[in-house]
């Protein structure tokens, strides 16, 4: 086996390791971060893409339709908060059937608004050769666009007096309020963020995955195993499990076939989980 | 300069603490004794708006007090629960900073002067509180309390759990800090010691209801009284 055709799986698995880490961040936030099991996160993915894409449609640059989808993300998400997840903090099952309802209605509305099938936008072209190898550009791009997102909610949790208001009104609702936090306003704000870090998967990723109305379900399972695995240290373990579960998926699905990579996925996932009931990061002494 | 009046709350339908007044003036140190279960951790509640008011109100200095905990929190009241409840994954310097930054101070300086009030944290400052001990955890709540620079501070059985040498430390930087800073302190507790120590006077409950209200002299010399309402 020659040496640049290693060094191009190598690359492909690490940005599809970063594709999948981009499509939790905002699922680590809110499931992780939260504790809020949003299964209508997938359908929040799909509305950045098609927030991305129409905003694409009507001329706008690319570059600037993903703030657009950020935006209209973030402001479903905030709507989505105050009405039904803030009447159900610490209710998990009343949560889950709730945003179930929800991800289908979100689903067949954008059957009704933009139908089954629909345009891409065609990815952006460059590529880069290694060897006697060509690899397209845009996804290797999403390895840098992955740790400046990872990198982004670290501070802002961390660093910013936002985060550490966020993280107190997580941690403990009522204590926060006790010290003058406006907890709730602070819980709406951080889905909010959550959703709009969902929004701008869908939308940097819209070269790669093409906006349809069920997308939103091919990332949710994977996201949420990998914030399972990761467990209460939240981001960090994120990006671990993602570069070692999908790296390790895209890996073995280049030797083999894709479906050996999904099986590499779910048996990982399944025996990590097995070590670690409570996630990789469950004894881990830091905040993120 | 602020008084609880006519309070009467509870959980559900039932009611815990009935048409209880209490008044702390500026600068004063009020103990609120009891034994378990009479009320006393619910009217601390109460004064802080997270329990429900079925009837009766809060007042800081002659004015009705927000309804909101945050907004109370803001006009001047500071609360250390009891158990503590420090946010366990946030470091000793974030939940003093978190504290300071809620209430429109900086955090920066807020947590050098909580780290020179008590010098005991000083080592932990990089440490998460959760993996504190109680005596510190307890500590911690009280710095972080004192961050928001009430004008009262709350206290709620602030020995329990925490070792006699951390109790007298506490007790000397209470009467400090009332002092110097003209803090005015409500404190519950069950150690009649430790009030004794810094109280001036008290409020005696029993069964959701003040039973009496007396001085530091009176209840330090009835022994009968203290046998009687506080099974010391």
């Amino acid at each position: 086996m020659e040496l640049d055709y290693l060094a191009t799986v190598l690359l492909s698995s690490l940005s599809s390791a970063s594709i999948l880490l981009i499509a939790t961040i905002g699922l680590a936030v809110v499931f992780g971060l939260m504790g809020v099991i949003n299964l209508a996160h997938g359908e929040f993915l799909m509305i950045g893409a098609y927030a991305a894409l129409t905003a694409t449609q009507h001329g706008i640059p690319f570059v600037l339709a993903i703030p657009v989808a950020v935006l209209v993300t973030m402001a479903i998400g905030a709507a989505v908060e105050v009405l039904i997840i803030r009447r159900l903090y610490g209710r998990l099952f009343d949560t889950m059937l709730a945003t179930w309802g929800l991800s289908i209605a979100f689903y067949q509305l954008a059957v009704l608004i933009f139908g089954t099938v629909t345009p891409g936008i065609g990815m952006p072209q460059f590529s880069v050769k290694i060897g006697n190898y060509s690899l397209a550009g845009y996804p290797l791009l999403m390895t840098g666009v992955a740790a400046l997102a990872a990198l982004f909610v670290y501070v802002l949790m961390t660093r910013t007096v936002y985060g550490m208001k966020a993280r107190a009104a997580i941690q403990m609702p009522e204590m926060a309020r006790a010290i003058g936090i406006e907890s709730y306003r602070v819980n709406t704000l951080t889905f909010a963020i959550g959703c709009g870090l969902a929004g701008f998967a869908g939308a940097v990723l819209l070269p790669i995955v093409p906006a349809t109305p069920s997308m939103g379900f091919a990332f949710v399972i994977k996201a949420f195993l990998t914030v399972v695995v990761a467990g209460p240290v939240t981001l960090t373990g994120s990006v671990l499990t993602a570069i070692g579960l999908g790296g390790g998926a895209s890996v073995t699905a280049s030797f083999l076939t894709s479906v050996a990579g999904d099986a590499f996925f779910f048996l990982i996932t399944a025996f990590l989980l097995w070590l670690y009931p409570l996630g990789i990061t469950a004894n881990w002494r830091s905040k993120m | 300069m602020f008084r609880i009046v006519n309070a009467t709350g509870g959980y559900g339908k039932t009611v815990i603490i009935r048409d209880v007044s209490i008044a702390v003036d500026r600068a004063e140190i009020v103990a609120l004794l009891g034994r378990n279960g009479v009320g006393k951790s619910t009217l601390m509640r109460f004064a802080m708006a997270l329990t429900p008011a079925f009837s009766g109100h809060v007042e800081i200095d002659g004015h009705n007090a927000p309804e909101a905990p945050a907004r109370r929190a803001k006009a001047g009241v500071g609360y250390v629960p009891q158990g503590r409840y420090v946010f366990p994954r946030m470091t000793v310097t974030e939940n003093i900073a978190v504290a300071a930054e809620a209430n429109g101070h900086s955090g920066r300086p807020a947590v050098e002067a909580a780290l020179r009030d008590f010098p005991m944290l000083r080592p932990k400052a990089d440490d998460l509180a959760g993996g504190l001990s109680g005596g510190q955890q307890q500590v911690l709540a009280l710095a972080r309390a004192l961050a928001t620079r009430p004008k009262i501070l709350l206290l709620d059985e602030p020995t329990e759990g925490v070792q006699p040498s951390i109790i007298d430390e506490m007790a000397g930087i209470l009467k400090r800090i009332n002092r110097e800073r003209g803090v005015a302190i409500l404190v519950a507790e069950q150690d009649l010691d430790f009030c004794l120590s810094i109280a001036t006077r008290a409020y005696v409950m029993e069964k959701g209801s003040v039973r009496l209200e007396t001085d530091r002299e009176s209840l330090r010399t009835n022994k009968e009284l203290q046998q009687q309402l506080l099974g010391v």
